[in-house]
């Protein structure tokens, strides 16, 4: 193999722009929708029109792959099911739920006594009725890690953030540090792994300060610091620096289980409370937001109602000249009409003003998206096979492992989608296959 | 409700700033030629001019040699814009144009690569050549296959070589005056007499101190390794070329040579330090084997690339016909851009497996294999020299 070095570059984080005002709570909105759609599979609604939910009352299922429930996130009355914009870029059917300010809570939210006699297999079953998924963006059920059959050593917790302007995690962990221990010492118990890792990037030293002193109290758990380069917080390069073992499908291949710092915290919670998955935290930043910062909010809420909180886009800002990205700005999407909800996956949402266009000249063959790929692919040879449809030679270069970080466009000096080539060929690969 | 504008991810570019992008990187490109043409004026302008051997026109020429390079390079595509493209009208339009093709480049490059006293007109077939049939109709900025500056000067060196040497060829109005010097580079000395001899190599052009300033005879920029390598470091600093590619190909001519002198009775590292310094090697290594249009994108390619150009401009230096390796080996390496590219690409992704190793095995055979080739033949050219009295002798 070519030599396995940390490849990668700095990016400007822009992070400080959402750090400086606290974040902001805001638990009860007047509707939220929950979208019946999770990763690619759709929901079997459970409620009708009319019906009275409670807090952690389960309103739909997940079927097949994954199969959980997801809950309400407000207490009130389902009033609609309804097209809703959602993260993917796509209008969802969604349960819209009016909220009666009651704060009801479901009889199966309760404090759990015997946390201690809880079995390995006790608290995986936890993880799935609290319709526990990954929060870092791709939303993976994380019941389904815990099931895996390969011996465990460590559970590493991902607290790296690499997207610019995010800042969620970061706010969480700050907020509740101690949660995010126990969520992972409990994590380790389902595992059974003796050994808890929470990577963080370098720059970040307040996530040491705040965690550190904690440690005394949890054996086995220690900090491990990641440098500050995109992308160091992919799970690949993460579970190779700390398990120094290279694997090709999921990470427990090389022992280890890889899990959002903020699904964490909200384990801690779904142990010692039975809360389920029914908040998170997002991002609303960017040079268009007048106000960036963080904010606490139900599943389902409306991204408006948390822009105007933020105090709504700038003066002057032209839609048609700006980009409203929902996920961070290397991997988000553009969402077209600014109606979007806030779901598990949905880490942030960025308004961003275009740069002005220039003109570019075309393709100097530099190289440089071949340089700072992750993965070794030559874009621009995928991209001469793409367009004369050479699947064979497309699989030969591996375009199936891209993951999409976006570097290779983010370096082009002479502007080119070439990201989207690459993805674009990966998509005729998995149809031709 | 508002209507956003679409994109796609990555929503932040490098390009964002306006301190990077592939203008920024021209422009360093073309930052990185000036030690070259400064040391060209001083060499065959200035020094000339003091030494009372030029006139004060004349010590101005080579500065307006290069620049007229440039110039008719940035004519005949304007020209070329006027007649295929309906929105070249103005001035201004085909300016932003002209930018954006930079124009001027491979007319500069050819300038510097020809010899001081080559009459204009020699210089604008050669720039004909360069810009309108290498690089305008092949598709003109990013598609041309072959290096546009190159084709311009092997189309003049197989053609024109004999106007050129009559209206003055290479030695500068001071170098004329030297008898030692008959009228030759020291590389042309070696194709004519095959003898490795530091005598008849290196000591008419004084020591190798001196090729390694580049007070030579020599093309009008291309003579100064000093120069190179000032370039040679700016250009790595600001990331416009690899650093490794012109290392690797020096690298590689350096041994070969050693190992012929080796074989031929002259075991001084004198030889293949003359061979590095000599001809347009370094010059050929850092602004030609880099340049990006034409060579492999990525890292691996780039390697194999230059290991190729190594031992094909042993082989063409020391067994060919004419005295220059470098250009012909570039050019010809630039016809297995595409493949090399293609089939590194795949093994660099994939690593070393069963799909893969035949790949990595036909091309190290390949390599090796024209290498020895390079060595048997020279061994039999150069082989009459061992009877010789020989200078075994380092750097004095």
């Amino acid at each position: 193999m070519i030599i396995h070095k940390a490849k990668g570059i700095w990016i400007d984080g822009k992070k400080t722009m959402s750090k400086t005002l606290p974040m902001h709570e805001y638990l009860n909105p007047p509707f939220v929708y929950i979208p019946l759609l999770q990763q690619a599979s759709p929901l079997k609604r459970i409620v009708e029109i009319g019906d009275k939910v409670a807090i952690g009352q389960t309103v739909a299922l997940r079927e097949g792959f994954g199969a959980m429930p997801i809950h309400a996130s407000v207490s009130g009355t389902v009033t609609a099911i309804k097209k809703v914009w959602h993260a993917s870029g796509r209008m969802v059917e969604a349960i819209e739920i009016q909220n009666d300010f009651q704060n009801r809570m479901d009889e199966s939210i309760h404090v759990q006594t015997d946390v201690s006699l809880l079995s390995r297999n006790d608290l995986v079953i936890k993880m799935q009725q609290a319709g526990l998924s990954g929060l870092g963006g791709a939303g993976f059920p994380t019941y389904i890690k815990y099931q895996a059959k390969c011996p465990i050593d460590v559970v590493i917790i991902n607290a790296v953030e690499c997207e610019p302007y995010l800042t969620c995690d970061y706010m969480l962990i700050n907020s509740y540090p101690e949660k995010l221990l126990k969520g992972l010492s409990y994590f380790m118990r389902a595992a059974d792994a003796k050994k808890g890792v929470v990577a963080f990037k370098a720059y970040n030293t307040h996530i040491k300060e705040s965690l550190e002193p904690l440690l005394l109290n949890y054996p086995g758990i220690e900090l491990y610091e990641v440098k500050d380069i995109y992308p160091a917080g992919w799970e690949k390069y993460i579970v190779q620096k700390i398990t120094k073992k290279s694997y090709s499908g999921l990470p427990a291949e090389a022992g280890a289980i890889v899990d959002n710092s903020a699904t964490a915290i909200v384990f801690a919670d779904v142990v010692e409370k039975n809360i389920p998955l029914i908040s998170r935290v997002i991002t609303i930043s960017g040079e268009g937001i007048k106000n960036p910062q963080n904010f606490y909010v139900p599943l389902g809420t409306l991204v408006k109602e948390l822009i105007l909180l933020a105090g709504g886009y700038i003066e002057g800002l032209d839609p048609t000249k700006a980009w409203y990205i929902a996920g961070g700005p290397m991997t988000g999407r553009a969402i077209l009409i600014d109606d979007l909800i806030v779901n598990d996956t949905l880490g942030s949402v960025i308004v961003k003003p275009m740069p002005e266009e220039l003109k570019h000249p075309a393709c100097l063959g530099c190289g440089k998206c071949a340089d700072v790929c992750p993965v070794y692919l030559t874009p621009t040879e995928i991209q001469r096979a793409f367009e004369s449809k050479d699947t064979k030679a497309i699989k030969e270069l591996n375009a199936q492992k891209c993951m999409q970080c976006g570097l290779c466009s983010y370096v082009c000096p002479s502007h080119i989608e070439i990201a989207d080539y690459v993805a674009r060929a990966k998509e005729l690969l998995r149809k031709g296959a | 409700m508002a209507r956003f504008a679409n994109g796609k991810a990555p929503f932040l570019r490098k390009t964002d700033d306006l301190t990077y992008g592939t203008q920024v990187i021209m422009r360093d490109f073309l930052i990185g030629l000036i030690p070259l043409i400064l040391f060209a004026w001083y060499k065959n302008g200035i020094k000339v001019y003091v030494e009372g051997n030029a006139t004060l026109l004349e010590m101005f020429y080579p500065i307006i040699f290069i620049m007229l390079g440039g110039l008719i390079s940035m004519v005949i595509e304007g020209l070329f814009f006027i007649i295929t493209d309906k929105e070249v009208r103005t001035l201004k339009v085909m300016m932003k144009k002209l930018q954006l093709s930079y124009a001027m480049i491979p007319g500069i490059l050819l300038a510097m690569i020809l010899p001081l006293y080559t009459p204009i007109w020699v210089l604008i077939f050669g720039c004909i050549m360069a810009t309108f049939v290498t690089k305008l109709l092949f598709g003109g900025f990013g598609y041309n296959i072959f290096n546009p500056a190159l084709i311009g000067y092997v189309a003049i060196a197989f053609t024109l070589m004999g106007v050129i040497n009559k209206a003055g060829g290479v030695l500068n109005g001071s170098e004329v005056l030297i008898d030692a010097i008959a009228g030759a580079t020291p590389l042309s000395t070696l194709s004519t007499t095959n003898l490795l001899s530091y005598q008849t190599l290196v000591a008419p052009y004084g020591s190798l101190w001196n090729f390694f300033i580049g007070t030579i005879p020599g093309a009008l920029a291309e003579t100064s390794a000093l120069a190179c390598i000032i370039s040679f470091v700016w250009l790595s600093a600001r990331k416009v070329i690899k650093w490794f590619v012109p290392v690797i190909y020096i690298g590689t001519v350096f041994g070969l040579s050693w190992l012929i002198g080796i074989f031929n009775g002259q075991a001084g590292i004198w030889f293949p330090t003359f061979s590095i310094l000599s001809g347009g090697l370094m010059f050929g290594a850092v602004f030609m084997a880099t340049e990006p249009v034409t060579t492999p994108k990525n890292p691996l390619g780039k390697i194999v690339f230059a290991l190729f150009l190594g031992v094909f401009t042993v082989l063409f230096r020391f067994i060919g016909q004419y005295p220059e390796g470098v250009a012909t080996s570039i050019i010809f390496m630039n016809i297995f851009t595409m493949p090399i590219d293609k089939w590194t690409s795949v093994i660099r992704t994939q690593g070393v497996t069963k799909k893969t190793i035949i790949k990595i095995i036909i091309l190290a055979i390949l390599i090796i294999a024209i290498a020895t080739y390079a060595l048997i033949k020279a061994n039999s050219i150069y082989s009459a020299s061992i009877g010789l009295p020989l200078y075994i002798g380092g750097w004095n």
